[in-house]
């Protein structure tokens, strides 16, 4: 399932060159809106939920929702980066949380 | 090479000491990483203690200095001044506060304090391991200003400036220097001719030969910032060159004449001027607005020095400047929209101006009063006060000079007409200072008669060939009408337009100012500067000193002194979003040919703003990089509270960090679990750094910064609560609490609503229980 774009909290990454999801995708699948300036997945069928975008918007206006195989809504997997550190918040269908953080380099 | 930091811990001659064990706390630190030396002493600000210190960097047993001692906000300079002398990097200095913010507050839990400066020494270690070395940056300039208006506020600052050995490039943009003050009569309080101050400011200007004028021009455009301006300007064809002697043949021919004001005939001035009796420049010029151009050109013919070339075309040319001071000044406001008054359609009323114009001898009547359509003298002048001001349509604001303009006027109209009738309509005589004087002679020595209202018509009665003004008297509560010959309104002042500095802020009545009060010259776009009227409506003596102060700002910034060391942006990290170029409240952000942010030096205030809205953390202050940060937020030991909530909070160094320390030192108790981090604005705080102390275990983040009116950089509280609000979003969904996260506001005398608003945060992380990220 394709990443989805609040687009409230899209600022575009304020359209200089390149947005920072328009950047890390590797699909190459997002693309900034030319007449909102907002960022949408061009092809939602060849995302493969990597959530590089997700972790990369400032905002956090991406989320990326499930696909059904995985879990049906509200089961959700949002991460919140850090410095060194990157933790896991995952949702289950029963709505049962569990969250993981893990040490990475990010510096 | 690791780092060998020394920890050095301040009894404060017992008032730390007799809270914390600085003994047990010194061998802790001692056995923490990269600690190379850990020391207590009495007092390390006397000469023996900072020679403890200096004598340890000296011989290179430590390189990285952690002072655990009073508030970085006192003694600032004492451990400032010791790591220049030893040839310590400012900031390999870190400060610890243990006073203010420790043992003053919780003098009543020992066991508590003691965890807590625990924490905050480790916090200022795991900072400083990473801590790179920065050196000051420092740019050469040629030192050269703009400024722009050649009025009185204008010619002075170009002239102290000069005289300061900077270059000026003075751009006016009607034909003479001299501004609305070479069209004034007299200027109190001395009652002396302007044109006598302003010759011998123009005199001086000259002698110093750095000063550059350019008459007819405009700047069309500003590029670059503070040390590096680009400006565009354009320059209006004079018709007139450099030849000219000024000897007025021209002015004897020409054929067309023109009013000096709507409101007054005309009188010696053609579409040929001369430059009256202000002589800069000499040259005449042509006003294309009325010449009949080269069908006419009689002036051509006449001119004895061949001067005279209809041909001439405009000028653009684009200079460099290190600084701008924008002069630009005022204009009369249009007295036409008032209707009921009846400006431009009744004959005999003027504004406060145009009686300026009257009242000099050069004027088209040479000084005397009298009534345009049949020359008689005038009898009866009456004068409206606040014509269009403090009404909400017309202009809502006092212009705070025509009270103390029409006191002068009526000295002017005694001078010439010492029998006329004098009645000044009011609503208040706003006379400050000294210039209440004006006032008592104006009712005591001219008999001027003072009438408190707001006269509702001007009308014109055919048979009597009089005016006639009508007002309610609101001291006597009655109607009064009084016949008049020349009615002068006074009118307010309001700021010329300058397009090209259209964008700079504006306070709500469209002055151009700085931030009120703390440097109300330097506009919130560094290395701009605003004097005179430009600023705020003024009188020619308060608008000489705003020039003053405005041209010291300027000295200070150009001479290159740069009081703070600009972010760091790490390219290799930087994907040119541009967030930083776009939220810097200076200007000092831009890219430069790499495509790459760059600061530049002499504009950048140390705000930090950049920093906070920086999403891949690639722009920081020096002490507050994504490797510092982590470093600091991962020493705090969370199990060390006692059960309370552990509590990170990043304080403002304006106002929140010194409210906080006030608080402490007043014995206001807030608890030990609050952990403070010093930050240059609110809106330095970066969403990572909140994410990273959520991810380390912290229960609840605090971003504390001024109240959003008084921010000094602007817009950082605001800033800081949006980027926060977001962040409480993305919170929300992951099901952690949002309310872990908050911004608070406080001014600096706000210590104990402060503590207030950090105990119900407290209180709502105790019912929130422990932050879901901690293991």
């Amino acid at each position: 399932m394709p990443p989805k774009v609040n687009l409230q909290k899209c600022d575009g990454c304020r359209a200089e060159s390149e947005a920072l999801c328009v950047q890390i995708c590797p699909g190459d699948l997002m693309a900034l809106d030319e007449n909102n300036g907002k960022a949408y997945c061009r092809s939602a069928r060849d995302c493969w939920d990597c959530m590089s975008c997700v972790k990369a918007c400032p905002n956090g206006a991406i989320e990326t929702r499930l696909p059904y195989q995985l879990g049906y809504y509200p089961a959700k997997l949002i991460p919140l980066v850090g410095s060194n550190k990157i933790s896991w918040t995952v949702v289950d269908i029963h709505g049962k949380v569990e969250r993981f953080t893990f040490k990475n380099r990010n510096d | 090479m690791p780092p060998k930091i020394g920890v050095y811990l301040c009894h404060c001659y017992g008032e730390i000491g007799k809270i914390l064990d600085l003994e047990k706390l010194s061998q802790q630190a001692g056995k923490w990483r990269g600690v190379a030396a850990s020391i207590h002493y009495p007092g390390l600000c006397s000469a023996d203690g900072l020679e403890i210190i200096a004598e340890d960097v000296r011989q290179g047993r430590v390189d990285r200095v952690v002072v655990g001692a009073c508030s970085p906000a006192v003694h600032r300079d004492t451990f400032l001044r010791l790591a220049r002398q030893v040839g310590l990097n400012e900031h390999f200095l870190e400060r610890c506060n243990l006073r203010e913010q420790c043992t003053r507050a919780h003098r009543d839990q020992p066991a508590l304090a003691m965890a807590k400066a625990r924490n905050l020494l480790k916090m200022a270690v795991g900072r400083l391991s990473p801590a790179e070395s920065f050196e000051p940056v420092s740019s050469s300039t040629s030192r050269s200003v703009l400024v722009v208006g050649g009025g009185i506020a204008g010619l002075t600052a170009a002239e102290n400036l000069a005289r300061a050995g900077v270059n000026v490039t003075l751009v006016e943009k009607s034909p003479f220097l001299g501004g609305k003050v070479a069209r004034l009569h007299r200027y109190y309080p001395r009652f002396c001719s302007p044109r006598c101050g302003l010759e011998v400011l123009m005199a001086r200007l000259l002698a110093t030969g750095r000063v550059t004028v350019h008459t007819l021009t405009e700047v069309t455009g500003v590029r670059g910032t503070a040390g590096n301006f680009t400006v565009e300007l354009l320059k209006q064809p004079r018709y007139v060159k450099d030849a000219c002697t000024g000897c007025g043949a021209c002015l004897e021919v020409c054929p067309v004449e023109v009013a000096p004001s709507a409101a007054l005939p005309p009188g010696r001035q053609r579409a040929i001027e001369g430059p009256g009796l202000f002589p800069y420049p000499l040259n005449y010029a042509v006003n294309r607005v009325f010449c009949r151009g080269k069908s006419c050109s009689r002036c051509v013919e006449v001119c004895p020095a061949g001067a005279i070339d209809l041909d001439q075309e405009e000028d653009r040319l684009s200079i460099g400047v290190d600084a701008i001071i924008l002069a630009a000044g005022w204009e009369p406001y249009d007295a036409g929209r008032i209707n009921n008054y009846g400006y431009g359609r009744l004959p005999g009323v003027i504004t406060s101006m145009d009686l300026e114009v009257l009242a000099r001898p050069d004027g088209p009547t040479g000084g005397q009063l009298i009534r345009s359509h049949d020359k008689k003298p005038v009898r009866r002048v009456a004068f409206i006060q606040c014509a269009g001001s403090r009404d909400k349509q017309h202009l809502a604001y006092c212009s705070g000079v025509c009270c103390a303009a029409t006191l002068k006027q009526i000295d002017y109209v005694r001078a010439v007409a010492p029998g006329a009738g004098i009645f000044v309509f009011y609503m208040d005589i706003r006379t400050p200072g000294n210039l209440e004087e004006l006032y008592r002679r104006a009712r005591e020595e001219h008999g001027a008669v003072f009438i408190r209202g707001n006269p509702y018509a001007v009308e014109w009665d055919p048979v009597a060939e009089e005016l006639v003004v009508t007002a309610d008297d609101t001291l006597s509560g009655s109607r009064i009408a009084v016949r008049a010959e020349l009615v002068v309104l006074a009118t307010g002042m309001v700021p010329c337009a300058v397009p090209a500095f259209e964008r700079l802020e504006k306070d709500t009545t469209g002055f151009i100012t700085g931030h009120l009060p703390c440097s109300p010259m330097e506009v919130r776009r560094a290395g701009i500067y605003v004097a005179g009227c430009a600023q705020e409506p003024m009188d020619v003596s308060t608008s000489v000193k705003s020039a003053l102060a405005a041209a010291a700002e300027c000295l200070a910034t150009i001479q290159n002194q740069s009081v703070v060391v600009p972010p760091v942006v790490e390219r290799h990290k930087c994907d040119r979003c541009g967030r930083c170029v776009e939220e810097c409240p200076y200007g000092a952000c831009s890219f430069d040919t790499d495509g790459y942010p760059a600061v530049n030096p002499p504009a950048c205030r140390g705000c930090g703003i950049c920093q906070g809205g920086c999403p891949l953390r690639c722009i920081y202050l020096p002490g507050f990089s994504s490797r510092e940060m982590a470093g600091l937020i991962e020493a705090v030991d969370t199990g060390s509270m006692d059960e309370q909530p552990c509590v990170l909070a990043f304080l403002c160094a304006n106002d929140a960090y010194p409210a906080l320390d006030l608080a402490g030192t007043r014995g206001n108790s807030y608890g030990a679990n609050i952990l403070t981090v010093r930050v240059p604005c609110a809106g330095a705080v970066n969403a990572g750094w909140i994410n990273d102390a959520l991810l380390s275990g912290i229960d609840g983040v605090l971003v504390v910064g001024c109240r959003t009116t008084e921010c000094h950089y602007g817009r950082g509280t605001s800033l800081a609560e949006s980027r926060v609000n977001n962040l409480r979003e993305t919170l929300q969904r992951m099901l952690v609490e949002p309310e872990r996260v908050q911004v608070l506001t406080a001014g600096i005398e706000d210590g104990q609503s402060l503590v207030a608003a950090i105990k119900r945060f407290v209180k709502q992380l105790q019912e929130l229980g422990p932050n879901p990220f901690k293991e």
